[in-house]
């Protein structure tokens, strides 16, 4: 019997239910799979409705994770199998090498000697990275990473000779890890669903039309373009920006369900745009705007009120090329009448959120056909693994959960 | 003060449309995807949005004012990309088979050509008829009954002069109906599109000559060619067949047409102008007889087998109505083309018996065009011409019949 609780997933909802068990007594591990702590709410330039930047609440929960003997994480790691019984569960894990050590804080001597460079994912392949990097400039931890791809190359030599010395480690292999565990936590959250699968939306014939999480990225600060929203194909400020929201949920051949979350998405990178700029016209294609509750409610009045927004009733169902790199988007006008073609400098499909779950499901764990958990007794959902919701909610879910785990592993023990 | 308008809902109008291939109606949420990638809907006024909205309120007027539901062809490009499985090209369908209904004079007939019964029976009925016909005109001509004598002539069983006895009658009749549908359907469009009436309160009416020329030529033209019925995305390949068939069904009409003026009439008044059927196998127009009505059984074939594919792939529904109109052309083209193969084979207890079936088929055919789904004919057709003609009177081009074709209005 254990006691102990593994949540799978570091980021908002995982670091939730993580410190939450921990400050209630209890040991926990974290299994995150990419390099850095925070998901995807470390890629967000701000949150809504208060529009403070994601360092807020990611800061303090790092601090709580660091701060607690109790918690234990590994990052660049997998779950590989689940089997036992509620209070006994074993738990296979896989850890990748970083090939650093962590006193290895700063890249650039590394960077400088490496000669790949590839799409940083982190930026959605808006910018590149070398083979040694650096997260994201906010990464918890704080400490490089260099490509599997390299390790065994001499490329992988010359970075470890540029770094000083005990930096670099490129023996470093692979470790599988046993872990007892009484419950396991499955906040494996959500990734953007894929643009490309909307065939009519020919999303990747345009330069100019970005997914709303690379807006995210390009309004961030620390994002590719410093946070200066720029239309990826010349990087001039567009002076129109069209967004289409339900890009993929809402929809059988998709996304069955409502994302919850992209109408607000929206209406929040309208007011960074109308901030960057107050001459820039902003549209937005919707079925129903959703903006639960009294907050959410006043920050869909607050745009509305702004002239520049103009909001269309209709689905964008075609996009188009337009002159200069623009792109048109293509919808009927259901209050106004008639077909709408809009042209505007560029477009940001609101994609929706699927769960990753659909694509890589944990050993051991049931999910529904949209790829969200089913939950069981010892294997508790929360956050975006559960259900479509925003950070507020997953926050929630998380600590409902950790509370839900605690009672497993007395129950059991 | 905003103005309240209350909906009164036409129930029946909606279970009508449900119970017609369209139950999925009520699945609609309006985002009008549908209107967007539709590649017939037009920009002024797409559809079928619009219209899943009006019959999921069971707005029936609204419906039936309502051209555009026929300017689509079903092609299913709207139900493919539909995120609720609405399945608009189907709802657009049935609510095109209700219309039929509605503007079908006297309606209960269409009630009974709706169902596969009914248009047996109304088959067996035409049996029947042209059968006493030809008993009765077997006291005339002297010839045995039900088997003629001799070599296999259906002239000797039936000529041309009991056939149009029986006929004729009926065709004015239908072409009445086919009148009175289309002359409500057009006032219902005429008001539907909001388009301006004159000051004593009539619709404008162009002269019959300009109607003629400037919209309803256009509108044979583009339907000949099914140019709007190729844009469809998702069925196109059902352009082909559909063409044969129409194809097949104007040869067919030039035939009769040409049969009737030299055997009908020429044949009995002055028979040195005229022929007696059947015309021997090589002249010109016995061998466009039995092309068209290859085509015709060839056209209809494809019609069927692509109509089954796109429904078993769940791109469109076919509902009973459909399958009747397909069956019963299919019906006339193979029991005509059989009986003109029995009879070369002069096989007497099979030749007669086939070519009644055939007469009753024929007869069902006609008798059907205002009732059955055949009667996309009349309502499409005029639904293009009142596109043309609704596009003029927007642009200020058409008044009252006083413009001579193609010049610009001042």
């Amino acid at each position: 019997m254990s006691k102990s609780i593994l949540v799978v997933g570091g980021g908002f909802s995982g670091l939730t239910a993580a410190v939450e068990a921990a400050e209630a007594g209890y040991d926990v591990y974290i299994v995150e799979k990419e390099s850095y702590l925070g998901g995807r709410v470390a890629q967000l330039n701000k949150y809504f409705p208060k529009l403070c930047p994601p360092t807020c609440g990611l800061e303090i929960n790092f601090r709580r994770v660091k701060t607690s003997p109790r918690i234990t994480f590994y990052s660049m790691a997998e779950v590989q199998s689940i089997s036992g019984s509620p209070g006994n569960f074993k738990v296979k894990l896989k850890v990748n090498p970083r090939f650093t050590t962590p006193q290895c804080t700063n890249c650039k001597p590394g960077e400088e000697a490496s000669t790949t460079e590839v799409p940083d994912q982190f930026n959605f392949g808006m910018s590149t990275r070398k083979a040694i990097y650096m997260p994201h400039p906010m990464a918890f931890p704080n400490q490089c990473v260099v490509d599997a791809a390299v390790a065994a190359t001499e490329e992988g030599q010359n970075i470890k000779a540029a770094m000083p010395a005990g930096h670099v480690d490129l023996n470093q292999k692979a470790e599988v890890v046993d872990l007892e565990v009484g419950a396991v936590i499955v906040a494996t959250g959500w990734q953007p669903y894929d643009p490309n699968k909307m065939d009519n939306l020919s999303f990747s014939q345009f330069d100019n039309l970005i997914t709303n999480m690379m807006m995210e990225r390009l309004a961030s600060p620390s994002g590719p373009t410093e946070g200066k929203i720029l239309r990826p194909s010349d990087q001039a400020e567009p002076k129109s920006v069209g967004f289409v929201q339900c890009a993929g949920s809402r929809d059988e051949n998709h996304l069955p369900y409502c994302s919850y979350i992209c109408c607000m998405a929206t209406l929040k990178q309208a007011m960074y745009i109308r901030e960057q700029n107050p001459d820039i016209e902003v549209y937005i294609f919707y079925i129903d705007i959703r903006s639960p509750g009294r907050k959410y409610e006043n920050f869909y009045k607050k745009v509305k009120a702004d002239d520049k927004v103009h909001f269309i009733k209709g689905k964008v169902a075609e996009v188009k090329a337009g002159s200069d790199g623009n792109v048109i988007l293509v919808a009927e006008d259901t209050i106004g009448g008639g077909r709408v073609e809009q042209e505007v400098e560029m477009g940001v499909l609101a994609t929706g959120m699927q769960p990753v779950g659909a694509v890589s499901p944990l050993p051991g764990v049931k999910y529904d056909s949209d790829g969200f958990v089913i939950p069981k007794e010892g294997i508790i959902p929360c956050g975006c693994a559960k259900r479509p919701v925003d950070v507020v909610s997953s926050a929630q879910s998380a600590t409902a959960a950790a509370l839900k785990a605690i009672q497993v592993v007395r129950r059991a023990g | 003060m905003a103005e309240y308008k209350r909906v009164e809902p036409d129930l029946d109008f909606i279970k009508g449309v449900m119970e017609s291939g369209g139950d999925t109606l009520n699945r609609c949420y309006q985002c009008a995807t549908c209107s967007v990638v539709c590649p017939l809907s037009t920009p002024e006024s797409p559809f079928p949005r619009k219209e899943m909205l009006w019959a999921q309120w069971g707005l029936a007027s609204k419906v039936s004012g309502d051209a555009d539901v026929w300017l689509c062809h079903q092609c299913g490009d709207c139900t493919a990309y539909c995120p609720r499985g609405a399945r608009p090209g189907d709802v657009l369908g049935a609510i095109r088979a209700n219309a039929i209904r509605y503007y079908a004079r006297p309606r209960a007939l269409a009630g009974i050509l709706s169902k596969p019964s009914g248009v047996l029976g109304m088959v067996i009925a035409g049996m029947v008829l042209f059968f006493v016909a030809a008993a009765l005109w077997a006291k005339v001509t002297g010839e045995a009954f039900p088997f003629p004598e001799g070599y296999v002539e259906y002239h000797k069983f039936l000529s041309v002069v009991p056939i149009d006895i029986v006929v004729l009658p009926i065709v004015g009749l239908i072409a009445w109906a086919c009148y009175l549908g289309v002359r409500d359907f057009w006032g219902d469009i005429y008001r539907g599109a909001g388009l301006p009436l004159s000051y004593n309160g009539t619709a404008s009416s162009p002269s019959f000559g300009i109607l003629m020329t400037r919209y309803l030529w256009p509108a044979i033209k583009e339907i000949l060619s099914h140019e709007r019925f190729k844009k469809c995305g998702q069925t196109s390949e059902r352009v082909k067949g559909h063409l044969w068939a129409l194809w097949a069904f104007i040869i067919l009409f030039a035939v009769t047409v040409y049969v009737m003026i030299y055997a009908d009439v020429l044949g009995n008044l002055w028979p040195k102008a005229g022929f007696h059927t059947p015309l021997p196998l090589w002249h010109p127009v016995k061998i466009a007889g039995n092309v068209g009505a290859i085509m015709l059984i060839a056209g209809i074939w494809m019609i069927k087998t692509m109509r089954e594919n796109k429904t078993r792939e769940g791109i469109l529904s076919s509902s009973t109505q459909d399958w009747i109109l397909i069956w019963l052309i299919f019906a006339v083209g193979i029991t005509g083309l059989g009986a003109e193969i029995i009879r070369l084979a002069q096989v007497k207890v099979l030749a007669y018996p086939v070519y009644l079936v055939h007469l009753g088929c024929v007869i069902t055919l006609f008798v059907s065009l205002p009732y059955s789904k055949f009667a996309h004919l009349l309502y499409r057709t005029t639904a293009y011409v009142h596109q043309h003609y609704a596009e003029d009177i927007r642009a200020g081009k058409a008044g009252f019949g006083l413009e001579k074709p193609g010049r610009p209005a001042h």
